[in-house]
């Protein structure tokens, strides 16, 4: 591939991969390609050109190379003055412009060439269809040999018609002179850019960047000649696609290594024109696409790019749909669950509150009596001291300390009043300091009443010291009420000796263990691993929930419970709770 | 009765114990208080006028167990039950079991100062009772076996005659150790002897 311009311009990148794809998809055999630029647009050639020609001569001295491709004109010369040196036997394949810089009789021999056309005139038909009553035009154009070339095109287009506008010729101006002058140009007027690659002090550009700087600074539309300058915000043109050219180009090269060494080619194939136009570009300057001709292909418009990718980006949707969809599902899933779980805590709460009212219930009998034997000591006490005051005789002595009995006994009456309600109360979770011993000595009333009540001995220690843990006092209350109406339950049917409860509350290594022991039947083997299971139950009455309700709290204290239990022996369950000082782990329910 | 009556309060909570030695003592019995069953028992029971305050249910043996303790003893000591919670099965039982009454806490003064007349009453009639029988008894003890060989068969319907017969003595030694028994015994006829006999029979020790 012998570029005499820079192989690197976006039309010679599209030309050569359409070139090699179609090679690639024809050839019987492996080619391995080659490149070389002389970039003579930016680089003066002609002092350059014998060690050019030199060091490719070296270059290329032990690789034979079957098929030369010469881009431009100066490509082309470059091999006739130096290909039998450089690349002896090799044929040539000319790429480049018809008319302007190449006649086909000019070919050399064995050579053949793919050729497209500049089309000057066909750039300013379209031009003058989009705006028909413009006043006037203006050609910007280079001062290098191929902006000249192309500048003495346009002019003989302009030449052959009809009707001679008025044309304003803008050559190798430098970049920002050249900006003032575009942007002079009235919003009518029609620009045509034809390709700047240096200007009148030879410096070198790259056309497509003077492009985009001449659209910037334009009031009026610009047009352009090459495929890739539509797309850099030139309206539209009479273009040739690189694509077909460099398909076209395979195609020859795949034609010429297949011919015999003499075999005479002279093949001269034309890439088409044909009308091409940005719709962002036509859209900024107003341009109505419906003058164009109907064969005019319309890129950039938001349509065609669903026409161009419908399956893509069909696909695409119908990814980012499944996607969503899942998303969504998943979503609609996991509130679910959250509902779920909200209502199962709320279930779990309530549930707590039952059984809490359910220990009460438990409880009503030794509520009751705790609240009577006050009450009957009450009246009795006071119909006592109505006989003291019949008696006539001064009793003061005696009345104040009926007086201070009937106190006391209503300050228990209304003691256990209060503690019901704090028992069947629906207090939050209240996470306090407390010392256990205290939930022991309020409820050993309660709980001495209920033994009485079942005919059962309950004998209560407490620890010698104080002990704080961290939480919530009526729940631990409840904890301590459950244990112990469980254990009432297993020895209520136990001879009189064995009737009896033993509460104990010490210190342990890992905080206060609440100790609850009977000497009922115990639990059988098989239902000890269910102990702390939620509805499950070997009494007649029970709901199940109490042990699981327990276990539930101590656990949100931080702590846990477990049960020792020999058959006909009895049941030691133990709770253990962490102390305040030592509760880095409470967590509330 | 001069006998300044004794009443006996087991109750095992101390206020409503307290209260009621107060105003039991305050109408003018003499009192006793029992913080539980076991405690009434390992005391000893004095033999006088009196009636027990029963508390139904205690730690430990409940009113009902002492009741029937009691019973087993041969202690007719009258009872009044108190309760905070009466139920039917256990109100039943108390009553069946001999009790003047079942009171539900909190009573008022006169049901049971009432309670306690009545217990007191009852209380008299079988000390009286008894006394009567351990009377008899004593005057039975003093007939000489001639004498209780009469009597048995005096009450048993036979004639003097027979008696004479059975015993092989004189009808006229019948006739003198007959007219004795009559006089020891203080009956007045042969019904009255029957009725006496029946007495002895029903309450023999």
């Amino acid at each position: 591939m012998l570029y005499g311009i820079d192989p690197y311009l976006p039309p010679f990148l599209a030309m050569d991969r359409a070139m090699r794809e179609s090679l690639a998809a024809s050839a019987d055999r492996r080619i391995n390609f080659f490149s070389e630029s002389l970039d003579s647009q930016r680089f003066a050639l002609e002092t350059l050109e014998p060690e050019m020609a030199a060091l490719l001569a070296r270059k290329y001295k032990a690789l034979p190379i079957n098929v030369v491709v010469a881009v431009s004109q100066t490509a082309l010369d470059f091999f006739e003055r130096h290909g039998e040196q450089i690349w002896p036997g090799a044929r040539v394949v000319f790429v480049g412009f018809l008319g302007y810089e190449f006649k086909p009789s000019a070919l050399p021999p064995g050579a053949s060439a793919v050729l497209s056309t500049l089309d000057v005139a066909g750039t300013i038909e379209i031009a003058r269809r989009l705006q028909p009553g413009s006043p006037g035009i203006v050609v910007i154009s280079g001062l290098s040999e191929v902006d000249r070339r192309a500048e003495q095109q346009a002019r003989e287009a302009f030449a052959k018609l009809d009707v001679q506008p008025s044309v304003e010729f803008l050559s190798g101006l430098p970049l920002a002179e050249l900006e003032a002058r575009v942007a002079a140009v009235p919003p009518d007027g029609i620009v045509i850019y034809l390709a700047q690659f240096r200007d009148r002090d030879g410096r070198p550009y790259e056309p497509h960047d003077v492009l985009r700087a001449v659209v910037k600074a334009s009031r009026s539309p610009v047009y352009g000649a090459a495929e890739t300058f539509i797309g850099l915000g030139a309206v539209a043109g009479s273009v040739a696609s690189y694509e077909s050219r460099g398909r076209l180009i395979g195609e020859q090269v795949r034609r010429t290594l297949a011919a015999g060494p003499m075999d005479p080619t002279g093949t001269v194939l034309a890439a088409p024109n044909r009308c091409l136009a940005d719709a962002r570009a036509l859209q900024r300057w107003s341009l109505d696409a419906g003058r164009l001709t109907s064969d005019c292909e319309i890129r950039f418009a938001d349509v065609p790019i669903w026409r161009h990718y419908w399956w893509q980006i069909g696909l695409t949707l119908a990814v980012v749909a499944a996607q969503a969809t899942l998303i969504a599902a998943l979503l609609s899933q996991r509130r679910r669950r959250r509902l779920a779980e909200q209502a199962e805590q709320a279930q779990r709460t309530e549930l707590a509150r039952a059984a809490r009212r359910a220990t009460a219930g438990e409880l009503t009998g030794a509520i009751a009596h705790e609240v009577n034997q006050p009450l009957g000591a009450i009246l009795t006490n006071v119909d006592t001291a109505e006989l003291m005051l019949d008696s006539g005789r001064d009793r003061s002595d005696e009345l104040r300390l009926i007086l201070a009995n009937i106190r006391r006994d209503d300050l228990r009456a209304s003691e256990v009043i209060q503690r019901l309600r704090e028992l069947l109360g629906n207090q939050k979770f209240e996470r306090k300091e407390f010392d256990i011993n205290g939930v022991v000595e309020e409820l050993e009333a309660i709980m001495r009443a209920e033994a009485r009540r079942r005919g059962v001995t309950i004998e209560i220690r407490r620890a010698p010291e104080a002990l704080a843990i961290m939480g919530d006092r009526i729940q631990i209350q409840q904890v301590l009420i459950n244990l112990l109406l469980n254990a009432m339950d297993a020895v209520t049917e136990q001879p009189e000796a064995r009737r009896t409860v033993a509460v104990s509350v010490a210190k342990s290594d890992k905080g206060a263990l609440l100790t609850v022991r009977d000497h009922g039947h115990g639990v059988a083997p098989e239902h000890r691993a269910k102990l702390f299971e939620s509805f499950f139950s070997t009494k007649r009455n029970g709901m199940g929930l109490g042990l699981s309700i327990t276990r539930t709290i101590v656990e949100a204290h931080g702590g846990r419970i477990w049960a020792d239990t020999a058959l006909e022996e009895g049941t030691v369950f133990q709770a253990e709770i962490p102390l305040a000082s030592a509760s880095g782990a409470f967590a509330p329910s | 009765m001069s006998e300044t009556p004794l009443i006996h309060v087991v109750d095992d909570d101390e206020s409503m114990r307290s209260a009621l030695l107060l105003l039991l003592g305050e109408v003018g019995f003499e009192v006793r208080g029992y913080a539980s069953t076991g405690e009434f028992l390992m005391q000893p029971l004095p033999d006088r006028l009196g009636c027990l305050l029963l508390d139904m249910r205690m730690p430990g043996p409940s009113g009902l167990e002492l009741q029937a303790a009691l019973q087993r003893q041969n202690i007719t000591l009258p009872i009044v039950f108190l309760t905070g919670h009466a139920t039917v099965t256990s109100s039943v039982a108390a009553m069946k079991a001999g009790a003047v009454d079942f009171l539900t806490k909190p009573v008022r003064r006169d049901i049971l100062l009432d309670a306690v007349q009545r217990a007191l009453a009852r209380d008299a009639a079988q000390r009286t009772a008894r006394a009567e029988t351990d009377q008899l008894h004593a005057r039975f003890a003093a007939l000489t076996p001639r004498q209780r060989e009469v009597f048995e068969r005096i009450v048993a319907g036979k004639l003097n005659k027979q008696i004479a017969y059975e015993l092989d003595i004189a009808e006229r030694t019948v006739k003198r150790e007959r007219e004795q028994v009559m006089a020891k015994l203080d009956a007045g006829s042969a019904a009255d002897l029957g009725r006496l006999a029946e007495l002895l029979r029903s309450t023999d020790r």
